[in-house]
């Protein structure tokens, strides 16, 4: 001790070490296991899938939803997203182009989920501007506007201007538009989309569901979402109807 | 830690008393910050009772640094202070040194933590508290041991 040099050199403090790491690799890997292996019974329960989802969570959301494509398809795509989280930004063409490839093969919905959190002082609003270009019938295209500007008016005083030249861009009635704004009809809608959000458990956005099962963040590619809707599709066809995208969507995760 | 008080364990080991309570503080803070790095990873909810602001906390862009989450480097730096602090309980007064540096640094990025939950977010976790009352500790340690008690 007394020349600044390990007093005791017989390896225990080492030992100490190499087991507190192990230990805590061990743990974190048990815990990752742990939780990887409950997750598809907890998605499965808490899916928006018609065939497998409570009835009291198929009740929330706004009605009837933002959709694409048509109304009876046997796939379902559900997003769940904020107009100012950078993913729901950079994940926007995407999922613009996979909901035109696929057409009335898919049913795609879009839910408004603006994350509470001072980053996003905004997205509430910003959900609220779509829902209000919706009751004049150009949501799509004002939620196109919001994610491909998201930049230019996210971190701007004069917001709420940038969003009425949107409007008349788009060929709104721009003082309705201010009116539904400030109005009820349309906040009532992306609180809906919330309380549906929340009924499922939606902790980050993006979030997307395909037939009620929550999609791994991984696989929120361009391939990726095409593989399993796909698989959907064909399950559809090949199985008949409610039994098909019943069991088997356990089976691929 | 110039006037150490010792336990001495069965072998006749002198291990000095405040490393290894600093030791036993740092692995509180290691399996805190493992946890919230998996569940990170896995995208589960964290069970959040007594504050509330979990989700909003650690699904906010300041839960990750270059795609990585902050409970990961929370994790690696507690593993780093725990090393430290068993070799400086062990007698190597170096590390306690280099212990110093660490717990002082760490101290340093809780309180920023803490400012950017409370101005930023507006929403507190317990978990990332947790871990800022644990690197606190560890600071007040490294403080006692090297102007109180030399």
């Amino acid at each position: 001790m007394s020349n600044g040099k390990k007093s005791n050199n017989n390896g225990l403090p080492l030992i100490i070490i190499g087991l507190v790491l192990v230990v805590a690799v061990g743990g974190a890997w048990w815990l990752y296991n742990r939780n990887a292996t409950t997750k598809p019974k907890a998605n499965t329960n808490s899916a928006a899938n018609t065939a497998r989802t409570p009835a009291a969570i198929n009740a929330l959301g706004a009605q009837p939803p933002n959709m694409l494509g048509s109304a009876n398809a046997t796939v379902t795509v559900e997003e769940f997203a904020d107009f100012q989280c950078p993913t729901c930004g950079v994940k926007h063409p995407m999922m613009k182009q996979l909901a035109s490839f696929y057409g009335s093969r898919i049913k795609f919905i879009f839910r408004n989920y603006p994350l509470a959190i001072a980053a996003h002082d905004k997205a509430y609003e910003a959900a609220v501007a779509a829902e209000s270009a919706g009751l004049q019938g150009r949501f799509w295209e004002m939620q196109n506007l919001l994610f491909t500007n998201q930049q230019v008016w996210s971190a701007n005083p004069d917001y709420r201007k940038i969003w009425e030249g949107y409007a008349s861009q788009i060929g709104l009635d721009v003082e309705r538009f201010k009116s539904d704004m400030a109005g009820l009809n349309a906040k009532a809608r992306v609180d809906a989309d919330l309380q549906r959000g929340r009924a499922l458990n939606v902790s980050s956005t993006p979030s997307v569901y395909i037939n009620g099962m929550l999609l791994p963040f991984e696989q929120m590619t361009d391939e990726g979402m095409r593989a399993i809707i796909d698989g959907e599709l064909q399950k559809a066809q090949s199985g008949g109807t409610q039994q098909s995208s019943g069991a088997p969507t356990e089976a691929k995760k | 830690m110039s006037d150490e008080e010792f336990v001495t364990d069965d072998t006749g080991n002198k291990i000095a008393k405040l490393p290894l309570a600093a030791a036993l503080v740092a692995l509180v803070g290691l399996g805190d910050a493992v946890y919230l790095t998996i569940h990170h990873y896995t995208g589960e909810k964290v069970p959040c009772s007594v504050t509330g602001g979990c989700e909003a906390v650690l699904t906010s862009a300041y839960a990750e640094i270059a795609g990585i989450p902050l409970a990961a480097f929370g994790a690696a730096a507690y593993f780093i202070a725990f090393s430290l602090a068993i070799l400086a309980a062990f007698g190597n007064r170096l590390m306690w040194k280099v212990f110093g540096v660490v717990a002082t640094l760490m101290a340093v990025f809780s309180v920023y933590l803490i400012y950017v939950q409370k101005f930023e977010i507006k929403e507190f976790c317990q978990y990332c508290l947790l871990s800022a009352a644990t690197s606190m500790t560890l600071f007040l340690i490294a403080l006692w041991s090297r102007f109180w008690r030399s």
